[in-house]
């Protein structure tokens, strides 16, 4: 909702038309006067150098998760193009879609963007290689962590000329996840929580994942973290022995916690189970490191801990 | 000979000790309770319940169910080759198991309607599929006077790639990314679904197939001398082969409606042991069937216990110990193969 607001506020932002005053701005900002065609080249997330020229006016956005963290930074009006897998915000229903597993390449260019942005998680820069030497640049984000959230919206902010929206939108953020830190601080007993991506196989988050500290902030404490791979699929036996308090998971709409013991029949001596703390969560809200992260972390506390937020 | 069965028993049953033993989360103390609170039939104290849900629900079937597959896979190998008279049949080659997988799949995806059960269903829709696979097989590098073990292979490759995009394609269309995920997992061969309640119908069919190829020993040893000389010897050739396929299609469908493919059981279990037992199927197949069954055993063992806590599916371990271990046999012996 916090980003529908923005997202709302955007339209009337003069900010988000006038794309010279934008460009004028930063440079105002930055404290130096240039040519707008002479902006130094950036690194992106992967250290590669991209090279503008000029703040874009026309962007596609290659992940869903990237394209929630370019509407968070007020740069959503700048969007040509997303990937058939976006839904979010409800405004990209109405723009060009192309697939994106594999890069629909041909899609791209008749979208004529000056800058394509993509997810180190989801896109290869293989792709960003092909894009290049059509004379696309491609700028790459990487959110594996918490703070990443923000830490990639002002990047945007600066890179796409709403600099000053999107370090509003990330300042708001922190705050957000600071408050509930603070609610949440000193909150015992913490559950020992199991998140899994799907329940047949059991697909869950490891080593160095972000779901560890969104887990902690909501005041749990996260069964997987300790995982030597970063995509672990756990074993049943594993899940017993860590006796999860509660088991949480992007199971899809039609799930039943009873489906659980079905395909584990012998998950019937877990402690989430006996005192029926399982819960289908919405999926988009965690398995796409983007700003709705926030909202699941809030989501996350309200589950675990329903008597420190009503 | 009956030495070599009575230690492949042993070993079978202390490898199934080890497997539901072994394991970093359960001491051997508890392990033992459950163990002898289930032989007393639940007359002793009770065990600790997370321990007794780990070594009987998880360990002990999941045990079991790869040394069905294991031994069911080998068998299955064993058959084929002398279907085929060509040591490189196994179910994988040609192109069975494949086309077992596009079934499942098809049904795994919804993309097929639940007959009777679901535990059916799917062992069905393999069995399907795997016969259709092998059929096109069979008429392809059969359709002249005599069966060509050339096209046989190569058809066996191109019908395998055949079922493998059909798999791919109809796995990528799928709505629901959950299901997705499962199929991918399971398409590379694991062990990890095995409840009691998957168990019986490949059970009961592996071990029903090796019956009959039991009863049909002779005759396999006969189709080993060639057609003409098998029919030449009393043999009713053509029915023979039609009920090899559709046993091979069943057993194979069942097997991997219940672990996905697992390659390469098949083909190396049977070379392995007709180094000792000789090409007479009489003592071949149950000796297969014992070291299929070993070997998968310590090959999801080993799946189990690499990565701490983590699943590993175990087709990938058959490949990278199977692999290796059958190039040696091949580069030093002398391996001769029937007739």
């Amino acid at each position: 909702m916090r980003i529908a607001a923005h997202g709302a506020r955007l339209g009337a932002h003069p900010l988000a038309n006038g794309a010279l005053t934008g460009v004028c701005l930063v440079l105002c900002f930055v404290g130096c006067f240039q040519e707008p065609d002479t902006l130094p080249p950036v690194q992106d997330d992967l250290g590669r150098t991209v090279y503008l020229g000029v703040t874009p006016q026309r962007i596609v956005s290659l992940a869903p998760s990237v394209t929630e963290l370019i509407y968070a930074s007020g740069a959503g009006s700048k969007l040509v193009g997303v990937t058939t897998a976006d839904d979010y915000p409800p405004e990209v229903l109405t723009l060009s879609r192309f697939s994106a597993l594999p890069v629909d390449f041909e899609a791209i260019l008749a979208l004529d963007p000056d800058l394509v942005l993509a997810s180190d998680q989801i896109n290869s820069p293989n792709d960003a290689a092909t894009l290049a030497a059509v004379g696309i640049p491609v700028f790459f984000v990487s959110v594996s962590q918490l703070e990443d959230v923000t830490r990639v919206i002002r990047i945007l902010g600066t890179l796409l000329g709403s600099e000053s929206y999107a370090n509003q939108s990330a300042d708001s953020l922190t705050q957000s996840i600071d408050s509930l830190r603070v609610l949440t601080r000193r909150t015992t007993p913490r559950p020992r929580t199991l998140f899994l991506i799907s329940d047949l196989t059991l697909y869950s988050f490891g080593h160095g994942s972000y779901m560890h500290e969104v887990i902690e902030i909501a005041g749990g404490l996260s069964i997987t973290a300790d995982m030597t791979t970063r995509a672990p699929v756990l074993t049943d036996e594993f899940v017993l022995t860590q006796q999860p308090d509660v088991i949480l998971g992007t199971f899809g709409p039609d799930f039943e916690p009873a489906d659980l013991l079905t395909t584990h029949p012998a998950w019937d001596v877990l402690n989430a189970v006996v005192s029926e703390q399982v819960y289908a969560v919405n999926g988009d809200l965690f398995l796409r490191p983007g700003p709705r992260l926030i909202d699941g972390t809030w989501q996350l506390a309200r589950t675990l801990h329903p008597e420190l937020l009503p | 000979m009956k030495a070599w069965y009575g230690l492949l028993c042993v070993l079978l049953v202390a490898s199934v000790a080890v497997a539901t033993a072994l394991g970093n989360t359960v001491s051997m103390a508890d392990v033992g309770h459950v163990i002898w609170y289930h032989i007393t039939l639940g007359q002793t104290t009770a065990p600790d319940l997370v321990a007794e849900r780990i070594v009987w629900q998880l360990r002990l079937p999941r045990a079991i169910l790869a040394m069905v597959v294991g031994g069911g896979l080998a068998v299955v190998g064993a058959a084929m080759q002398a279907l085929v008279r060509n040591p490189l049949a196994e179910p994988y080659i040609l192109g069975i198991s494949s086309g077992a997988s596009a079934g499942a799949s098809l049904f795994f995806l919804g993309l097929l309607p639940p007959l009777i059960s679901k535990g059916l269903s799917m062992p069905l829709a393999a069995f399907a599929g795997g016969l259709v696979a092998i059929t096109i097989v069979y008429a392809v590098a059969g359709g002249h006077s005599r069966l060509s073990v050339a096209r046989l292979l190569l058809a066996g490759v191109a019908v395998a790639a055949l079922m493998a995009s059909v798999t791919s394609f109809i796995t990528l269309s799928s709505p629901e990314p959950d299901k997705l995920r499962a199929v991918l997992f399971w398409l590379m061969g694991s062990l990890h679904n095995a409840t009691w309640a998957v168990l019986p119908w490949p059970a009961v069919v592996t071990l029903a197939g090796l019956g009959v190829l039991l009863i049909l020993s002779r005759s396999l040893d006969a189709m080993l001398l060639g057609e003409e000389s098998a029919h030449n010897l009393g043999v009713r050739v053509e029915f023979i082969k039609k009920l090899l396929i559709v046993l091979a299609a069943l057993v194979t469908g069942s097997i991997v409606a219940a672990s996905g493919a697992i390659g390469f059981v098949g083909l190396i279990v049977p070379h392995a042991v007709r180094m000792v037992t000789g090409v007479t199927h009489r003592r071949l197949l149950p000796a297969c069937f014992m070291t299929g069954a070993l070997f998968l055993l310590w090959a999801d063992l080993a799946a189990r216990l690499l990565l701490p806590g983590e699943q590993l599916p175990v087709g990938i371990v058959t490949a990278l110990c199977g692999v290796p271990f059958f190039l040696i046999l091949l580069r030093r012996t002398s391996y001769g193969f029937g007739g």
